[in-house]
């Protein structure tokens, strides 16, 4: 499941900036934590922070299917073609340096993904669009960064009216891997094509309705902010640049 | 009455294209005109739509030859398809159409009065809190054209405005229209519905390959009528007569 969930979770009664930055915390956090056990701990804070939003089950079998390809490819490559020593796992002997530096790698990524995808799911599009409106954010910014946000659930539904339709037609979704990527071509062609034509008259709509115009826009409900969460931004920010100033630390030692 | 928009010999042609989809075309909208434009597909009505608001060239690009002057502080536009005039940024009706308004940066309670006036003009109060992309297309088919009355704009111009509507709603649409009118607004119609535009409209203009052919009252254009096509198929001499009552008349005289 990937896209915004409605709830009542702190998360999502929290003001969309101060989820998003936790998330950027993990984000950023990923690449200053160095060591198996400091991601070990970033993706356990990454869990306890899709649990928070309620979201653990769906944001973490998305994450894990997302993730699992990339934990692949680095074991290959990082057990079989890692420093010495090595340790035997059945017939393979597999880099220990290797091995870590690909549990590093993938806990790395499995945060980053559950983190965003946390924040996709909490975060709705409207209120975060209603947060920047009242802080004066030009509509420009705020669309594209709203658009992102709400792009994979509309692409999602789109492809599933064009699939039904494709199928009401005969199209055949089952056999073999040549006959499925063959059947990939009804379904991407007209869901590109359509998202490109719909645009067109989506801009003039947005234009019209002055969604171009230089006046600042007016925010009708903006979401409440406290002085605990913007503490929390804050200290989020100065946790990350900790982070990076240990680890540069380390690395001069 | 005030001229809002002139165009003089215009000639539009869109990026790319051979030929124009607008040629040496001359009209006048003035405020409280309801002008029903008709033609068959590709005959140029929705361009005739976008040059006659500013839209063309300005945002979808093409070339522009002739006289054109907008005198409109403010254009609004609506399309057949309502769901790709949604912003998607918003997760209720009554935002929706407030986005325009909120985009002039009105205070917040003008903003509102905007939004409830527009869906009060348009029977849709009932819809307010409802998520705009689960309604219906007739429904959204009324949000969008809410949204476009909510900007209180100038010229209005709205392209096959009822495609998504029942019958009943779509004469409760084109009964709206001389009231918006009345208000000052001159409103731009292009539909293959002669029969309801010829109930609202002040004047009509037929097109063909981009060409005006036929200009002047409703009764004189909007020959296309079921009453009109009768009188063809029964061998009646043009021009044939477009209503009922115009029937009657040349069947007394």
């Amino acid at each position: 499941m990937i896209g915004y969930v409605d709830g009542t979770s702190p998360l999502h009664r929290a003001h969309p900036y101060t989820t998003l930055a936790l998330s950027g915390a993990l984000l950023f956090g990923a690449f200053a934590l160095t060591r198996p056990l400091e991601v070990g701990l970033l993706v356990l804070t990454a869990v306890l922070f899709a649990a928070t939003g309620r979201v653990l089950r769906s944001s973490a079998q998305t994450a894990l299917l997302l993730s699992l390809p990339i934990w692949i490819l680095l074991f290959v490559l990082h057990g079989l073609l890692g420093a010495e020593p090595r340790m035997a796992f059945g017939p393979v002997a597999l880099s220990v340096p290797g091995i870590a530096r690909a549990l590093v790698l993938g806990g790395r990524v499995t945060a980053i993904v559950l983190g965003f995808l946390t924040a996709l799911a909490t975060v709705s599009p409207h209120r975060l669009v209603e947060a920047m409106t009242a802080d004066g954010v030009p509509f420009g910014r705020t669309f594209l960064l709203a658009s992102t946000l709400t792009v994979l659930p509309r692409m999602r539904e789109r492809a599933t009216q064009i699939l039904e339709a494709q199928q009401c037609r005969g199209l055949r979704l089952g056999g073999s891997i040549v006959a499925r990527l063959r059947a990939l071509g009804p379904l991407a062609l007209p869901l590109v094509l359509g998202a490109l034509a719909e645009v067109d008259e989506q801009v003039l709509a947005l234009d019209a309705r002055g969604a171009a115009g230089s006046a600042r826009r007016t925010a009708l409900d903006p979401p409440p902010d406290s002085r605990a969460q913007h503490a929390l931004r804050w200290a989020l920010l100065a946790l990350v640049a900790a982070a990076y100033a240990w680890k540069f630390w380390r690395m001069r030692g | 009455m005030t001229a809002l928009v002139v165009l003089e010999r215009v000639t539009f042609t869109y990026a790319g294209a051979v030929r124009p989809a607008l040629a040496d075309v001359s009209l006048e909208i003035a405020a409280g005109d309801v002008m029903a434009v008709t033609g068959e597909s590709g005959a140029g009505t929705s361009t005739l739509l976008l040059v006659a608001t500013g839209f063309a060239p300005r945002v979808v690009g093409g070339t522009l030859a002739g006289t054109r002057r907008i005198a409109a502080r403010r254009c609004g536009v609506v399309f057949a398809r309502p769901w790709t005039q949604l912003t998607g940024l918003c997760s209720t009706v009554r935002d929706e159409v407030a986005f325009g308004p909120a985009s002039l940066g009105l205070p917040r309670a003008a903003v509102l009065a905007a939004a409830r006036n527009a869906m009060e003009t348009l029977h849709i109060e009932q819809l307010a809190g409802r998520e705009p992309s689960h309604l219906s297309g007739g429904e959204l088919q009324r949000v969008v054209v809410a949204a476009a009355l909510a900007m209180r704009p100038d010229v209005l111009a709205l392209d096959d405005p009822a495609a998504e509507l029942d019958p009943e709603a779509a004469d409760a649409l084109y009964d709206v229209l001389p009231v918006v009118a009345a208000a000052g607004t001159g409103v731009l119609l292009a539909t293959p519905d002669s029969e309801r535009a010829g109930r609202v409209a002040t004047r009509a203009v037929a097109l063909a390959s981009g060409r005006i052919v036929a200009e002047g009252s409703p009764a004189e254009v909007l020959t296309d009528t079921e009453v009109a096509r009768i009188a063809r198929a029964a061998g009646c001499p043009p021009p044939y007569p477009w209503d009922v009552p115009s029937l009657l008349r040349r069947v007394e005289r």
